[in-house]
């Protein structure tokens, strides 16, 4: 199980993490907790995933980090969502819902 | 500007990515924390958790931009370590490569300048001379032509769309203080636009320079006015006394521009009055023409060949029986074909020392890449892929690459600079500038620099082919490489050993060449002579009286001048013959043809060039004085037309002397003396008979004087000029020098040039075969200190080890010798045949490259083989 959630988790992490920082600034570790949360624990994303991939998107301007302090004070790097980044976002979900409706559709209606 | 900054601050971009992963860290534990566990705990599952940071943090670099040139920058840091590491290799690898590159850039830059682009004119591949062989007698050329015939071909021809010609004179400038004799060349009408060069300073000559009743002017050779006027541009538009003609100088040429070798060009329209020179011969100019577009030299030929019927009819005496018209390339005339030839020898050794430089660098990189195969194999297993191997590898050819390339250039240019000084004087056209050749260069880089791309890369192509398995087992301890590889790397050494044996050889028949020629008695001594030409003007010295008139007296004066041994008239150069006769004897019948050399001297001739006498003696100053018709003969003459009888008293006839502007009546002498041979055709053909009669007989033919000195001659040159110059003061001496100079100018020079430059071949050849020899056997042997060291600890002692070292590569220089000895042998009679005074079956020449290849080759693998004893085995047991 772990290791088929690990591979789903591969082709959507990018989307899932696009979507998460989408509502602003915020921090690696919030990202994976969010993830967590809002998944209901069915996705644990490992750091040797996320971190290259913040990194990734980064690198393709679709995320922007910026230093600053947290509620507690302690400096953390705050990932936000580029202009491009948010059309990034747009079309992946848009992919995504025509992906899992034709998906569905297969389920629903063959066999 | 982010990138740029994390650029430049890399230590920065480190350290974020470090406290972003610890802040990361620090709250996962912190979440444990809150969630009940115990800080301990929660500290050891957040790590746990965390894993490999090391692999994701690698993975997140590997994310950014900046991290190619990071991995870039640390394949070259690799590359560079392993240089130095290895830095024997390195340094002779780069070492060969320069070598190949600078030689063989050097020599063909000098081939392609002097021969294949010699001339800066306008087209002058396309530029072509044109001469007359005499069919009946086979080396009878004539090479220049009357005016009327050149007007002629000018009008008449299909085949040129420009000629024009040009007249060879001395011209005597006087400067208030004294003359200088100036080499002159009258040209024809257009001769400037023909060859297209811009002049330097001023103008060139133009159309109306050439009208008739034109301001006399002339333009002055670059080189002429900064030796002889001290590049003073205020000489411009200044008025010369010119053999007693004012003219003005309008122009400096290029520097280039050197036609006919003149110091001074002058307008010449045909309708001028012929300015005298010898006499009343008819005057005849050089010729040069240009090819249409498209027309062959055999279309050219077959037209000139019609006109020169037609000329054949007009001037009857001018066109021998049986002739043939001979259109030649432009250079022709300036590049001795000997020299030519030998030009084409060096280019193949140049070939041939790229090609070792490059084995040489092919071979030490299949050397190492044999050594290194366990390393690739080791680094293919843990996950390096294919590219990433191939690209370290190109990191490290492409540094070895640079610096042969850098040091190539380097050798070249300074190569080049030296041959250009050392190349002797006309051996090549004055027009030519030797200078490197880019193109040239460019492939030379090429060649060396795709060898050490191409063998470079060996190892990777290897080690992702292989059986890893194989690699890895083989603990690189035994006998090294695989068996196909070994026998490539041994063919690639006896393949050079072989081309240096045969560079090696070449040298070898040079030399002996050179030591021939050195060792050709002269019959005469050139030591401490001082010969200068004395061109009379025409106007003045006409006659046999005249001749003396001023030769008399001046031979008087030389022999009073402190330091002149004696002073004596010549007519020819030594060792050099005057003019050529047919000759009748007196009593002797014959059908053939009898030819001899002549010369016209004073009577002190042989005792100044030290000529022994071998019957009778030498004329007398009444006989000179007198102009009796006398003769001396040498012996070569005495044996071919008297055989065993006496030829003093005889009578010989010289009908050549009738044909003189001041003719010789009734040109019968007798003879009273004999000498020994002396060199009269140069060093290297035979000696021809040879006749002197007393230079008073005829007031024609260009003379000089021979002074014998008891100091240094060129001393002299002042106070002999003084002389001539009281003697009569329009007259002036042309190219005083010592006749050693020339001597060794005309006979030594081109040899002497060839020797040194096919030893320095072959020394590069045999220093790069060597390290050929010394790297191969060294890197095996190394390879082998495991295999060694086991065979000593089983007993063996120091001298089986050297013995088993040597065994190895003595069968790879005797394989390469026997090879280049057979290829030496077929190439001998080639360059034999360029050679002169050497057989091409020269045992001591083989005997002795052989023996000197073995023994510098035994020596490159004493080395290896010596320090490969001094092993401990214990040492050599662990070694890796």
């Amino acid at each position: 199980m772990a290791q088929e959630k690990a591979e789903f988790l591969k082709g959507t992490l990018d989307m899932l993490i696009l979507k998460v920082v989408a509502p602003g600034p915020i921090h690696g570790y919030a990202i994976s907790q969010r993830i967590q949360q809002i998944s209901r624990d069915f996705f644990q994303v490992p750091q040797g995933s996320l971190y290259p991939a913040l990194h990734r998107l980064e690198e393709r301007g679709w995320v922007e980090a910026d230093w600053k302090n947290t509620a507690t004070g302690r400096e953390a790097k705050f990932y936000k969502l580029t202009r491009a980044g948010r059309k990034q976002l747009e079309t992946e979900l848009v992919n995504w819902e025509r992906l899992t409706d034709a998906v569905a559709l297969i389920l629903r209606t063959a066999g | 500007m982010r990138w740029l900054r994390r650029l430049w601050n890399k230590s920065q971009t480190e350290k974020r990515l470090d406290s972003e992963l610890q802040f990361h860290l620090e709250q996962q534990i912190a979440g444990y924390v809150a969630s009940g566990l115990p800080p301990e705990e929660a500290r050891r599952r957040a790590h746990l958790e965390f894993g490999g940071v090391e692999r994701f943090k690698e993975e997140c670099r590997e994310a950014r931009w900046e991290n190619h040139l990071e991995i870039l920058a640390r394949d070259f840091r690799i590359a560079f370590r392993g240089l130095i590491r290895d830095r024997h290799f390195a340094l002779i690898a780069i070492f060969a490569l320069a070598l190949g590159i600078g030689a063989s850039t050097a020599i063909f830059s000098v081939v392609e300048n002097a021969l294949l682009e010699p001339f800066p004119y306008k087209d002058s591949r396309h530029m072509v001379t044109i001469r007359l062989h005499d069919q009946d007698r086979a080396d009878h050329w004539r090479g220049a032509f009357l005016f009327p015939e050149i007007q002629d071909m000018s009008k008449q021809n299909h085949v040129f769309d420009g000629i024009v010609a040009n007249l060879e004179d001395d011209i005597v400038y006087s400067a208030g203080d004294g003359n200088l004799s100036l080499a002159c060349n009258y040209v024809t009408r257009g001769t400037f636009e023909f060859f297209g060069v811009p002049p330097f300073l001023g103008r060139s000559l133009e159309a109306a320079d050439y009208q008739p009743g034109a301001v006399p002017v002339f333009v002055m050779r670059h080189a002429t006015w900064v030796a002889k006027f001290n590049s003073d541009p205020a000489l411009i538009a200044r008025t010369f006394i010119l053999n007693g003609v004012p003219r003005t100088l309008v122009g400096i040429e290029a520097p280039r521009f050197a036609w006919g070798g003149a110091d001074l060009w002058i307008p010449r329209g045909p309708e001028e009055p012929r300015v005298l020179r010898e006499g009343d011969y008819p005057q005849h100019w050089g010729v040069v023409a240009h090819l249409r577009r498209g027309v062959s030299v055999a279309e050219a030929t077959a037209d000139l060949t019609v006109i020169a019927q037609r000329l054949s009819a007009v001037y009857p005496k001018e066109y021998p029986k049986h002739f043939a018209m001979e259109v030649l390339p432009f250079g022709y005339a300036v590049l001795p074909p000997q020299f030519r030839r030998s030009l084409y020898i060096f280019l193949a050794a140049v070939g041939l020392l790229l090609l070792i430089g490059c084995s040489n660098v092919a071979n030490l990189l299949l050397v190492r890449a044999t050594a290194r195969e366990r390393e690739f194999a080791v680094r293919a297993a843990l996950g390096a892929s294919r590219f990433r191997l191939v690209r370290q590898l190109l990191a490290e050819s492409f540094l070895l690459a640079i610096c042969g390339a850098v040091l190539g250039i380097f050798l070249a240019s300074a190569g080049v600079k030296i041959l250009a000084a050392v190349i002797p004087q006309f051996t090549i056209a004055s027009e030519t500038v030797i200078e490197m050749n880019g193109t040239v260069l460019l492939f030379a880089l090429l060649v060396g620099v795709g060898t050490v791309f191409l063998f470079g890369l060996f190892p990777a192509l290897q080690a992702s082919r292989c059986n890893l398995n194989d690699s890895l087992r083989d603990t690189g301890k035994g006998v090294s490489g695989t068996t196909g590889r070994t026998a490539l790397r041994h063919a690639v050494i006896v393949m050079e050993v072989a081309l240096s044996l045969t560079l090696l050889f070449t040298a070898g028949l040079f030399m002996r060449s050179f030591v021939a020629l050195q060792d050709v008695p002269l019959g005469f001594r050139a030591d401490h002579i001082l010969t200068a030409r004395i061109p009379l003007p025409t106007e003045r010295y006409k006659t046999a009286a005249q001749l003396i008139s001023f030769y008399r007296p001046l031979l008087a004066r030389l022999k009073s001048v402190p330091g002149v041994a004696s002073a004596a008239e010549t007519s020819a150069l030594p060792p050099y013959g005057g003019a050529r006769s047919e000759v009748e004897v007196a009593g002797k019948p014959h059908s053939e043809g009898w030819d001899t050399l002549f010369q016209l001297c004073s009577e002190n001739y042989f005792s100044v060039l030290r000529i022994q006498f071998v019957d009778g003696r030498p004329f007398n100053e009444d006989e000179v004085n007198d102009a009796r018709k006398v003769a001396v003969i040498n012996q070569t003459f005495r044996h071919r037309y008297f055989g065993n009888e006496n030829p003093i008293g005889r009578r010989i006839h010289l009908p050549e002397l009738k044909q003189f502007p001041d003719p010789v009546n009734e040109p019968w002498f007798e003879i009273i003396g004999v000498v020994a041979d002396a060199r009269n055709r140069g060093l290297q053909e035979p000696l021809w008979p040879e006749a002197w009669i007393p230079y008073s007989v005829t007031g024609s033919y260009m003379r000089g004087i021979l002074v014998r000195t008891t100091s240094e001659p060129k001393s002299l040159i002042n106070a002999v000029g003084r002389e001539i110059w009281t003697t009569d003061p329009g007259v002036a001496m042309a190219q005083p020098e010592t006749l050693e100079f020339f001597l060794d100018l005309f006979t030594f020079a081109q040899p002497r040039f060839g020797l040194w430059l096919v030893t320095i071949f072959a020394s590069i050849g045999l220093v790069l075969v060597t390290i050929g020899v010394y790297g191969v056997i060294a890197y095996s042997t190394s390879r082998r200190t495991h295999e060694i060291g086991i065979r000593m600890a089983l007993g063996a002692a120091r001298t089986d080890v050297l013995k088993m070292v040597i065994r190895k590569g003595l069968q790879l220089l005797l394989a390469g010798i026997v090879m280049g000895l057979a290829v030496s042998l077929l190439l001998s009679r080639v360059i034999v045949s360029q050679l002169w005074g050497v057989s091409p079956y020269d045992r001591l020449i083989y005997a002795a490259v052989a023996g000197l290849l073995l023994l510098v080759g035994l020596i490159a693998c004493w080395i290896p083989a010596r320090r490969a004893t001094h092993v401990n085995p214990v040492t050599a047991l662990r070694y890796e």
